[in-house]
């Protein structure tokens, strides 16, 4: 057996909030094999956040381990795990190419150097022409993009993405998610992939954790069975729909 | 057309210099308590040949300086701390914006109780009157930090340093520039008070010595010349503020 | 140890207690010299003890008040409405505005002196000088700040500018005002005093700075606390209407 690229051991996570105390995470296990692609799906507020949070390594869980390529995750590692966040969070102040920059920037790598390795995924993530603007000079997308570039400029094996595109349009969203699985493809990375929709989930994933909500448990793990490269008339097909509805069923039910 | 409003702006000022030249001239005002701008302006420039004039500015722009210089990092410091403190600052919080919404202008009496009238009282209270400002600014400067910057900072490796250098200080930098333009314009207004108020020396005390002896000429072209030195230190600090912040998002 | 609401209550009220009794401990044991701070009782008792003078000085100070606040709080409220209702005027008006807020208006004073004399006329004027510029200023900056989608609406109904002012500008811009207001009128305090302080016949400025001369520093922290409730009464007032007017945007 391959060791796992990402490990999840018994973890289990509580917040005290002014005395009130939640379950976040209630004894999560799992195993990721490099280079897969996994979905994270389930109801708001069951800690998918939460579990990416831990395994970027932001904070410490309340119980249980986590292991990245078989070492324990005791603080952020960026150059083996990149995180994209939902908004874009791009430093405002920075351009497109030096936000990019700027995992290497806290390395301590000289300018000249992270510059060019910058640009060079700008144009990877389709963002070349764009370098000298402002965040606030570039659209929704366009800022995803770049934060997609930051996530990958130190090259890391994994990649973490809470709910990336859930901030922009059905058009955007569908190009951008082409996007990652392109990359995804050339560079052959462990993903977790955070989403609330659930179609997003299936077109893009190898697997699909799903989630139970208060205290957050997984109650189930999907292999995704559709042939790669995935392609949008695959979206009306039959088993789309089933893996769809064998998923929409767990969340519907937590609800209740 | 981008010309045309700031052309407007300049034609209304020499019209406003104008009108009031040509009423002196038709006795409609009196030259002797409103001399025309005529009689001013080579008064302004006799006053800037004066070694004793001369003296005074540099004694004011000295308390300006010292006051300001004191201000800045005490105000900060304490704003930074209260920010950084949440529940040291709710408990102080209350007391921070009682003392930033008195008058401090009614305490300058006491000023000269406690230091008498030379420099030290005119830079204590010039301390006095800007350091709330500053001590507001340091704590609005925290609160307007993106915390979700702070996260990505730290996701990709930021140590506390980095974090402070990367994160907290070009995200601050607008609005603590802000704060001490602010503060600089409330310094002033207290030094020349306190000089007018009661003092030994500083151009705040020669307006005063004009004015009771009515010599109008001298006090309006001093009144020109403290107007143009406040508008340009202002002028200045603006302008680093908008180079500091031409990332914020402004709307048009 | 101070995160919930109730620990940081007890702290305030900890720290009230400890600066009141810090003022009434500290000078009466010579820690403080009483000529710098008298302590807080003696204060108080300045108060009592001078009443007959600060009541006999006080109407002329809530005259000045009260005039200044017409002139220098309407006059800056009703000029920056208009110049706020042409985008031009605004554009062109601001800069300036901004340039003029950093002009120290004490400056005026001794020429109010000169012009006016030593009584009434000398202070309305200074406060309302003192108090002008940032009141329009604050007006101005506050109708810029909405949403020029409702001026635009309102012009498409085909409102004419007067219409536009009364009906639009001046609803939506109500808590512009009010800041406007708070400032101005806190300014105009600020400023009467200042001018009976520097040379005046009569007002509480000039109490305060006679028992100044006199050394009496009881006298002058009496004058002090008083024109600090004249500054918390108006705080007090707008901030009622402040509430006043929520409630009325709301329903
Ligand atoms: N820093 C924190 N302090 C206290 N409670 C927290 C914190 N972070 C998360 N929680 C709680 O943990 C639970 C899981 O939160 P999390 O953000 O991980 O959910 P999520 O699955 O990402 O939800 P969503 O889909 O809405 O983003 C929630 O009940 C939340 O209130
Ligand atoms: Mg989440």
């Amino acid at each position: 057996m391959t060791q796992s690229a990402v490990s999840v051991r018994a973890v289990t996570q509580h917040f005290t909030v002014e005395g009130q105390s939640t379950v976040a995470l209630d004894a999560i296990d799992l195993e990721i094999p490099p280079g897969q692609f996994v979905a994270l799906v389930g109801p708001s507020g069951c800690g998918k956040s939460t579990l990416l949070s831990l395994v970027a390594g932001l904070r410490l869980p309340t119980g249980g381990t986590l292991l990245c390529n078989g070492e324990p995750i005791v603080g952020p590692v960026p150059q083996r795990i990149g995180m994209i966040f939902q908004e874009a969070n791009l430093l405002p102040w920075l351009t497109a190419l030096e936000n990019v920059a700027f995992p290497l920037k806290l390395r301590g790598v000289p300018k000249r150097e992270r510059l060019e390795a910058a640009r060079a995924m700008l144009e990877l993530t389709g963002l070349g022409n764009f370098a000298d603007r402002l965040p606030h000079q570039l659209s929704g997308g366009m800022k995803q993009r770049v934060s997609i570039g930051r996530g990958l400029v130190q090259d890391p094996g994994v990649l973490l993405l809470d709910e990336p595109f859930a901030a922009l349009d059905e058009q955007t969203r569908m190009v951008l998610g082409d996007e990652v699985l392109r990359i995804w493809a050339r560079t052959g990375k462990t993903v977790m992939f955070v989403t609330h929709n659930l179609s997003e989930a299936v077109y893009l994933a190898d697997r699909i954790i799903v989630f139970s909500a208060r205290p957050g448990r997984i109650v189930d793990d999907v292999p995704v069975d559709l042939p790669r490269p995935r392609t949008f008339s695959m979206m009306s097909s039959e088993r789309f729909g089933a893996l769809k509805d064998r998923i929409w069923a767990h969340i519907r039910d937590a609800d209740h | 057309m981008r010309y045309l409003e700031p052309l407007l702006v300049a034609v209304g000022v020499c019209g406003i210099f104008g009108l009031w030249e040509a009423m002196v001239a038709g006795g409609i005002i009196n030259a002797r308590i409103a001399p025309p701008p005529s009689t001013i302006a080579p008064m302004l420039v006799e006053l800037l040949g004066r070694a004793n004039v001369i003296r005074s500015l540099g004694v004011t722009l000295y308390e300006v300086a010292v006051a300001f210089l004191i201000s800045v990092p005490v105000g900060f410091f304490i704003g930074f701390t209260l920010a950084e403190m949440p529940g040291l600052g709710a408990v102080f919080r209350p007391v921070v914006n009682f003392l930033f919404g008195v008058p401090k202008s009614i305490f300058l009496p006491i000023f000269i109780l406690i230091f008498g009238v030379g420099i030290e009282q005119k830079i204590a209270f010039g301390v006095f009157t800007t350091v709330f400002v500053l001590i507001l600014g340091g704590i609005s400067a925290v609160e307007s930090v993106p915390r979700e910057l702070v996260t990505v900072a730290r996701a990709y490796g930021a140590n506390r340093l980095q974090v402070v250098r990367e994160i907290y200080l070009p995200a601050m930098a607008p609005v603590l520039l802000e704060s001490a333009r602010l503060g600089m314009i409330f310094n002033i207004t207290a030094v020349l008070l306190a000089e007018i108020y009661g003092a030994r020396d500083g151009i705040g005390y020669r307006i005063a010595g004009w004015g009771e002896s009515l010599q109008m000429p001298q006090l309006y072209a001093a009144l020109a010349i403290v107007a143009t030195l406040a508008i340009a230190v202002n002028e200045l600090l603006q302008q680093l503020e908008t180079r500091l912040g031409a990332w914020r998002q402004r709307p048009a | 140890m101070l995160r919930t609401p109730s620990q940081i209550r007890w702290a305030q009220a900890a720290l009230a207690a400890v600066i009141l009794a810090g003022w009434e401990l500290l000078p009466r044991f010579g820690v403080i010299p009483k000529l710098f701070v008298p302590s807080l009782s003696e204060a108080i008792g300045a108060l009592y003890e001078y009443r007959a003078e600060y009541l006999a000085h006080l109407p002329a100070t809530l005259v000045e008040i009260l005039v200044s606040y017409l002139l220098a709080c309407g006059g800056g409220v009703t000029l920056g409405m208009l110049i706020a209702s042409s985008p031009r005027a605004r554009r062109m008006a601001l800069p300036v505005l901004r340039s003029a807020y950093a002009v120290p208006m004490v400056v005026l004073y001794p020429v109010m002196m000169v012009w006016f004399g030593l009584g009434m006329g000398s202070k309305v004027a200074f406060a309302t000088v003192f108090a002008f510029v940032p009141t329009l200023l604050t007006t101005v900056a506050g109708v810029a700040s909405l949403s020029p989608h409702l001026l635009e609406t309102a012009r498409a109904f085909g409102a004419s500018r007067w219409q536009r002012i009364l009906y639009v500008q001046v609803p939506a811009s109500l808590p512009t005002l009010i800041a406007a207001l708070r400032l101005g009128g806190a300014l105009v305090i600020v400023g009467v005093t200042v001018a009976e302080m520097l040379g005046a016949v009569e007002g509480l400025g000039f109490l305060i700075t006679r028992h100044r001369t006199l050394l009496n520093s009881p006298g002058v922290y009496g004058g002090i606390i008083l024109v600090l409730v004249i500054t918390s009464g108006h705080e007090v007032l707008l901030r009622r209407l402040e509430r006043r007017v929520e409630k009325f945007r709301e329903s």
